[in-house]
């Protein structure tokens, strides 16, 4: 069945789907089940017509996905077109809220970019 | 003194690694985003440790041996398949011996109750046809021992009897008895509601049954709201319901076969004005949809007034047994829109079935509404728990203040202290009173005989006397009470406590098992004593245990 554009097999649960979205965690996949009252356990197939294009609907109008991750590159770039330290940090690939550098920042490595993509 | 800023990295940042001139800095900005410097840092060199897969573990770090290595055996189970195992109810032991001499559970045993309290601490087997219904009923559960013998039985206990008494109550003057057990973890509780459908069973009633609140409440079935006629939400469980109608028609099928429809219901189906019951209450089932408006068609088909006389309309009395009661006495995992969580009494089937229990749904051909709490899946139900209390307690509080009472009376007209009858008081036993009664009745105990053989003026006895009131447990006021709860227990509502087997009712039962052959040795005073005890005074879940299960 297909939700926000992806085709998810019928057994799949609805949170985890809900979840595989960029910007939908469990707080979120929660608010949403609750407001179109769909169980915890519910899976794709579960799903009546109506929830599904509501929470189509719903998704629609959220900020998630692309949208997200281009509003998060937008703020890193804000950040270093103004030439603070933070957009520098980000840029250099260094950690950007003080850490120690000696080691273990595996994470800002990985994501920290000049043109984070994730 | 050191500057914010690390001048190392500063600089870093500032010349471009190109240049090494530090004069051409000053006409830049600060920071440059120019396509030269834009190109990521320099890779790793592989040699690092680098691995392709994220989830594989670095080579070297872990351990290698063939028994850290996950060893596929055999097909995996398939969904459902080991739920099912878990749940599968088995009700015979081939290898077990077929007590001889053991009598059913009879229509004639159960209808007559001095025939019954004869059988008092007897053990007595369920005949094929109950084994039947109870079984579709979901009334047998898995963990009660049912496995270890060659067939189904239960002791006669005396609360047994006491129910067998309240259903022929029922039938006669058309009452309504509701009534919640509750007791220790494998005191028997959910076998004396499976005793009690049975012997509404075996008199022709309609058994209702939900087998555990649990599923009602822990949001794993889909729920729809729906408006009531009040303007109220309630949510309604279509898929849960359907099972229950299902159950309900499995087991009631001779019996609501003869029964036909006496009202007109509003139904989203076209139906024959004159079906049985049976193909009403099975179109709910097989239609989770048309689950709930047909639950509804068929509890107001119940509590119409029967009319003998006519074709089909005959009404017999019911019984609604709901096991594990406190998780629908609580909030349920469900969330509305809002977020916040669904009161259980606002889930449709679990409204009804406390509208029952609460006497709010009256019954008018007779009935009984029996819930059992769960001591093995115990929620946290504050204000349940404190109504139980305060209902047993006042059942014993008032046998306090009947020797009271009496010894006051007597007070009144004896000449001295001398003359009062103490029988009654000596024969109290205050560790059979629920707690805060308990040292109570010891206090009255144990000051009256004092008054008495210190030959103490009957004025002090008197005093004393008057003062003396059955403390009642009372609800702490600095927490809030879960109205819906008060509403339903303040009504009325009798509580039963399931306490330990006696001595005899434990030796019955365990002259039962060595019959069987599943307890080895002979059943001797010492034994049942010994057994009694270990069982933490006669429960008979833990007697089992201890006779039957664990064998050494």
């Amino acid at each position: 069945m297909f939700i926000f554009g992806v085709n998810f097999p019928e057994q799949r649960l609805v949170t985890r789907a809900l979840q595989s979205f960029y910007g939908i965690g469990p707080a979120v996949s929660q608010t949403l089940m609750a407001r179109f009252r769909i169980h915890k356990t519910a899976k794709i197939g579960d799903l009546g017509d109506r929830q599904v294009d509501d929470l189509a609907a719903e998704l629609s109008t959220m900020t998630i996905e692309n949208d997200l991750k281009r509003q998060m590159v937008d703020n890193i770039k804000r950040l270093r077109d103004m030439g603070t330290y933070r957009g520098r940090r980000h840029a250099m690939g260094y950690p950007v809220r003080g850490q120690n550098t000696r080691g273990q920042i595996m994470t800002s490595r990985k994501l920290n970019r000049i043109e984070r993509r994730r | 003194m050191s500057s914010s800023v690390c001048l190392r990295c500063f600089k870093r940042a500032l010349i471009p690694p190109e240049s090494s001139s530090s004069l051409t800095t000053a006409h830049r900005a600060a920071f440059s985003t120019s396509p030269s410097l834009s190109a990521n840092p320099p890779k790793k060199k592989p040699s690092v440790g680098k691995t392709q897969g994220k989830s594989q573990a670095k080579p070297g770090k872990t351990l290698r041996l063939t028994k850290n290595k996950r060893v596929q055996t055999g097909r995996p189970p398939a969904p459902g398949e080991r739920k099912a195992l878990r749940k599968r109810i088995v009700l015979s032991n081939t290898n077990a011996l077929d007590v001889p001499g053991l009598e059913n559970l009879t229509t004639e045993n159960v209808k007559d109750t001095g025939r019954l309290r004869e059988l008092e601490g007897r053990v007595l087997g369920f005949g094929e046809d109950t084994v039947d219904a109870m079984r579709a009923l979901e009334a047998f559960k898995p963990g009660q021992g049912w496995s270890l013998f060659k067939r189904p039985a239960a002791l006669v206990r005396k609360d047994m009897i006491e129910l067998g008494e309240a259903v022929q109550n029922a039938k006669e003057n058309n009452s309504v008895a509701r009534r919640v057990v509750f007791g220790e973890r494998g005191s028997g509780k959910s076998v004396l509601l499976l005793q009690g459908m049975a012997m509404a069973y075996l008199q022709g009633w309609v058994v209702l049954h939900f087998p555990e609140a649990r599923p009602i409440t822990n949001a794993q079935t889909a729920y729809q709201p729906i408006q009531t006629a009040e303007g109220e939400t309630i949510y309604v469980q279509p898929h849960y319901i359907a099972g229950v109608l299902g159950n309900i028609a499995a087991a009631n099928r001779g019996l609501l076969n003869d029964l036909r429809l006496s009202k007109q219901h509003k139904l989203p189906i076209p139906l024959q004005s004159n079906i049985s019951l049976t193909r009403l209450v099975e179109l709910g089932a097989r239609d989770p949809q048309l689950a709930y408006p047909i639950w509804k068609a068929f509890l107001s088909e119940m509590t119409a007034p029967s009319q003998p006389e006519k074709q089909g309309q005959l009404r017999p009395p019911v019984f609604v047994g709901m096991d594990g009661v406190d998780h629908i006495m609580r909030m349920s995992a469900y969330l509305d829109t809002d977020m916040k969580p669904i009161h259980a009494h606002d889930l449709a089937i679990a409204r009804d079935y406390a509208s029952l229990l609460s006497g709010k749904t009256p019954l008018p051909n007779g009935g009984i509404v029996m819930a059992a709490t769960s001591a093995s899946t115990r929620p946290a139900v504050p204000t349940l728990d404190h109504f139980l209390a305060r209902k047993h307690a006042e059942t014993h509080a008032q046998a306090l203040t009947t020797i009271r009472d009496a010894l006051l009376d007597q007070a009144k007209t004896a000449k001295s202290i001398q003359d009062i009858d103490l029988t009654n008081l000596e024969a109290l036993t205050p560790a059979s009173f629920p707690p805060p009664l308990a040292l109570q009745a010891q206090n009255l105990q144990y000051l009256v005989l004092r008054f008495h053989d210190q030959n103490a003026s009957l004025h002090s006895l008197r005093k004393y006397l008057h003062s003396f009131a059955p403390k009642l447990p009372e609800w702490n006021p600095f927490e809030a009470m879960d109205q819906h709860v008060a509403d339903v227990m303040q009504t009325g509502v009798g509580v039963t406590k399931m306490e330990g087997l006696s001595k005899e009712e434990a030796r019955s039962v365990m002259e039962y098992y060595a019959r069987s052959g599943m307890m080895r040795g002979a059943v001797t005073e010492g034994l049942v004593s010994e057994r009694w005890t270990l069982a933490g005074g006669g429960i008979v879940g833990e007697l089992e245990r201890g006779a039957v299960r664990a064998r050494f």
